[in-house]
């Protein structure tokens, strides 16, 4: 009988360790947290005294607006595709916002939820035209990375804006500064700003819905053989609409937290970031072919370019060295990954 | 051992702990075609890679003409000839023969007389400015093999060569590679197909369990003999046909499926057909006679206007869920970023693998893994594994087992044993003929006749977009009167169009 001879051929009964991956990915982030602790290292001993709290909460301050935006693109790059307009939605955002709230008086308690709407719409037009259009997402993104920081040019008639200090005519009530400004106001003994909590709680729920729900399994899957899924009927337009539409409303979110941080917006705020907030995602290990990638390893992504930015602007040996870790990094990462995933593989086969 | 040709001795390969070849001798001569064959997962690939120079030995020796020799670096003398061409469709013909070669001129290359030569002398010639994308599958192996004889290639292995082609393309091929061997050069065949190997070649060698077991020559060599060598038992082979006839008698309930006046913008039109719950019914027919149009048209793939019905129900969502499909090739089915448990669930949703608020039940997950690799006997040591670490034949079965999950009361598959080794073969048709005894109908789109005799109870083929009348396959006791039958349906129904 062919099926006893099966099964007594199989080397061991099949067990699943469900260890394996989670090996993996410890194997993969464990690289990019002995990176980060070496590079902090390096740091500490060149300038002993970075090392305290105050100075490590800057650190996660700092990297919490690109993470957030990191977490949205790391959706888009899973499913397969590219969004290179998500720095043009957080200048949009909060030009939006700052015009809303400080020019048109519109209550900020509207004008925030308007600003993250507007985002939103920017990612139905992105994930519409690339799923129905069938336009490559690398142009449309591209396009709108354009046009919306002409939009937001025009929008904000090219000027900066403070709502805690309005153009003359114009009054910003207190209560409304206010709450602007608590929302990443510092908290705890170490003034920890409250925008990393956000960023903490936005990791936690895209983790869940990345790596623990029907959404991110199909959103792997897609992204894996777009192909496969179309002719197996998973909702595959829909599903990358949905990540282009996430990815939008996290660099809207971004946005309203940095400029509540920051308190000035400027039309072209945002458009730099594209590619810090690329390097994070690709060092954090998501492959740009789609199908791959955690939100962990975004999360370390974007701690480890926070810190390298941080330390060097404190040694201050001037702003082209900033630029040139950030390219050497982003390569670096993506060469040991591979060299270690073929180490890993040649060991287990 | 000196002499012509290619020598192996005690070449050894493995991969961690799995031994792929172990301790191979061969002889392979010029002058003559040498057939390999092997159940996947045997080490045949292993085999072909390393006298590719895709890979290195471990250990042994490899000799060329007896002097000691390494194909990885002296890899231009080996040319491989793919089922799917290894070209560049952007480029012409003539373009593809030269890419490569082209000389130290700094000008765009020419043609040369040589080059051209070739060209005329495997008939593509005429071809020599047309777009490698815009030609046939034929040609653009034509193509393949031109570019090898220009360089000069001493050694030609053919891994499955035709088998996207039709039977007229094919003897050409199998010309054609006669008359590379006829120049003194080195033939290697690769195939699954018994037909070919006992036809076309003069010798082969069976390769189990990573060593060269036997080598068929002469009045031995025979399909039964090759068959024999393959699978220990034989009988698992012939299991599928015999089931069939036990199963033919329970067919006697209603229509489960059918279809009325189905009709595609191109390639078919005004179709009906039904089918029974129990029965497996093969489509056969060339490309472009609407075939896979029409079983894809059945999973909702295709744009159609007509009834098609499922136990009484013909809105497009509920029809969606009563089918599953699966398409001819693996890469369009498996997800390599996957594991092989994840593959074999990815087509479930709500609720079968996720619960309230799209959360995945994780540990149901691990046990319907663990379970369907037992049930669809993948072989496998863990269901975490990634896919790719497993042979064709189980790779396919995962394919199978993805849709089967779905539970679909019509199941649709395209050439379900494409590039399956013969075990694993009957697997699959068992694993069809169980589902379909459970009260499902299946039908398949075959390209070999033998596939419809072993797997299926009905046959139709489809010509020019219509089908012609129903074959009862238990009405054959051999496959070649079934063949002969079908083959003179889709003559009888070409000449009807052609004449109006």
């Amino acid at each position: 009988m062919s099926n006893t001879e099966t099964q007594a051929q199989a080397p061991s009964p099949p067990t699943l360790s469900a260890g394996k991956t989670t090996l993996d990915i410890a194997l993969r982030v464990g690289g990019l947290f002995l990176a980060i602790i070496v590079v902090a290292a390096v740091f500490i001993i060149i300038k002993p005294n970075v090392a305290n709290l105050n100075m490590g909460g800057s650190v996660l301050r700092s990297m919490s607006s690109v993470a957030i935006m990191a977490l949205g693109l790391t959706l888009v790059i899973v499913v397969g595709e590219i969004d290179l307009s998500f720095g043009a939605i957080y200048g949009l955002a909060i030009n939006a916002l700052a015009v809303m709230w400080i020019v048109h008086g519109v209550s900020v308690y509207l004008a925030i939820p308007l600003a993250v709407a507007l985002g939103a719409l920017v990612g139905v037009f992105n994930g519409v035209l690339v799923t129905r259009l069938k336009i490559p997402s690398f142009i449309v993104t591209l396009g709108t990375y354009n046009l919306l920081y002409g939009v937001t040019l025009w929008v904000s008639n090219t000027g900066t804006f403070n709502p805690a200090y309005p153009p003359p005519d114009r009054t910003v009530p207190d209560s409304e500064l206010n709450f602007f400004v608590s929302l990443t106001r510092p908290v705890g003994s170490f003034h920890l700003s409250l925008e990393v909590v956000w960023m903490i709680v936005i990791a936690i729920i895209v983790g869940l819905l990345l790596h623990r729900s029907l959404f991110g399994f199909r959103l792997m899957a897609i992204g894996g053989n777009p192909e496969a899924a179309r002719l197996a009927r998973l909702p595959v337009t829909g599903y990358k609409i949905a990540a282009f539409v996430l990815c939008a409303v996290l660099a809207s979110i971004a946005g309203v937290l940095d400029f509540s941080f920051i308190q000035t917006s400027q039309p072209n705020t945002g458009l730099s970031s594209t590619f810090p907030v690329f390097a994070a995602v690709i060092i954090g290990g998501a492959s740009l072919t789609g199908g791959k990638g955690t939100v962990i390893g975004t999360l370390g992504g974007a701690l480890l370019l926070a810190e390298l930015q941080l330390g060097l602007s404190i040694l201050s040996p001037g702003p082209h060295v900033q630029q040139i870790f950030l390219g050497a990094v982003t390569i670096g990462a993506v060469a040991l990954d591979m060299f270690l995933t073929r180490l890993r593989k040649s060991r287990s086969s | 051992m000196s002499g012509a040709g290619i020598t192996l001795r005690g070449v050894s390969k493995r991969y961690g702990s799995t031994i792929a070849l172990d301790g191979v001798d061969l002889d392979i001569r010029p002058g003559e075609v040498l057939g390999i064959a092997g159940p996947n997962g045997a080490g045949k690939s292993t085999l072909v890679r390393i006298i590719a120079g895709e890979e290195r030995p471990d250990s042994g020796d490899l000799t060329f003409d007896g002097r000691p020799w390494s194909p990885a670096t002296d890899w231009h003398a080996v040319a491989v000839v793919h089922q799917e061409p290894q070209l560049f469709p952007n480029l012409t013909v003539a373009e593809n023969v030269m890419v490569g070669r082209e000389g130290g001129g700094s000008g765009k290359p020419r043609l040369g007389a040589a080059d051209a030569k070739v060209m005329d002398a495997l008939g593509i010639g005429h071809l020599r400015g047309r777009l490698l994308a815009d030609c046939s599958l034929a040609t653009q192996q034509r193509t393949e093999i031109a570019r090898a004889v220009a360089r000069e290639a001493q050694v030609f292995l053919f891994d499955e060569p035709n088998s996207a082609l039709t039977a007229d393309e094919s003897d050409e091929l199998f010309r054609e590679i006669h008359a590379i061997a006829a120049g003194g050069r080195i033939v290697l065949l690769v195939t699954h197909r018994l037909g070919d190997l006992v036809e076309y070649c003069k010798r082969v060698a069976i390769v189990r369990d990573g060593k060269v077991r036997t080598v068929l020559s002469g009045a031995a060599l025979t399909e039964e003999a090759i068959a024999r060598q393959l699978v220990t038992d034989v009988t698992a082979v012939s299991a599928a046909a015999n089931t069939r006839a036990a199963a033919s008698g329970h067919a006697a309930t209603g229509a489960l499926f059918s279809v009325r006046d189905w009709s595609h913008p191109k390639a078919f039109r005004g179709i009906s057909m039904q089918g029974r719950a129990g029965e497996i019914i093969a489509l056969m027919g060339v490309e472009g006679s609407g075939s896979r149009e029409l079983i894809r048209s059945f999973a909702g793939l295709e744009r159609c206007t007509g009834i098609m019905e499922i136990e009484g129900d013909r809105t497009a969502a509920s029809l969606q869920k009563r089918t599953a499909y699966v398409p001819a090739t693996r890469l369009l089915s498996l997800y390599s970023n996957f594991s092989v448990g994840e593959n074999l669930l990815v087509r479930l949703g709500y609720p079968d693998i996720a619960g309230f608020g799209m959360a995945l039940k994780v540990r149901k997950m691990r046990d319907m893994a663990q379970s369907a690799v037992k049930r669809f006997l993948i072989k496998t040591r863990t269901a975490t594994q990634g896919i790719r670490s497993l042979s064709g034949g189980n790779q396919q079965k995962v394919a199978i087992a993805q849709a089967l999950h779905c539970a679909p009361k019509l199941l649709l598959l395209e050439e379900p044993t494409r590039g399956v080794d013969i075990h694993s073969k009957a697997e699959i048709y068992r694993l069809l003929r169980d589902y379909a005894d459970a009260g499902h109908t299946v039908i398949i789109f075959c390209t070999e006749v033998l596939e419809v005799y072993e797997a299926a109870d009905i046959a139709y083929v489809v010509v020019g977009g219509a089908l012609t009348r129903p074959l009862k396959v238990a009405d054959y006791d051999h496959v070649e009167t079934l063949a002969t039958d079908i083959t003179q349906l889709e003559q009888e129904r070409r000449k009807e169009p052609k004449a109006a």
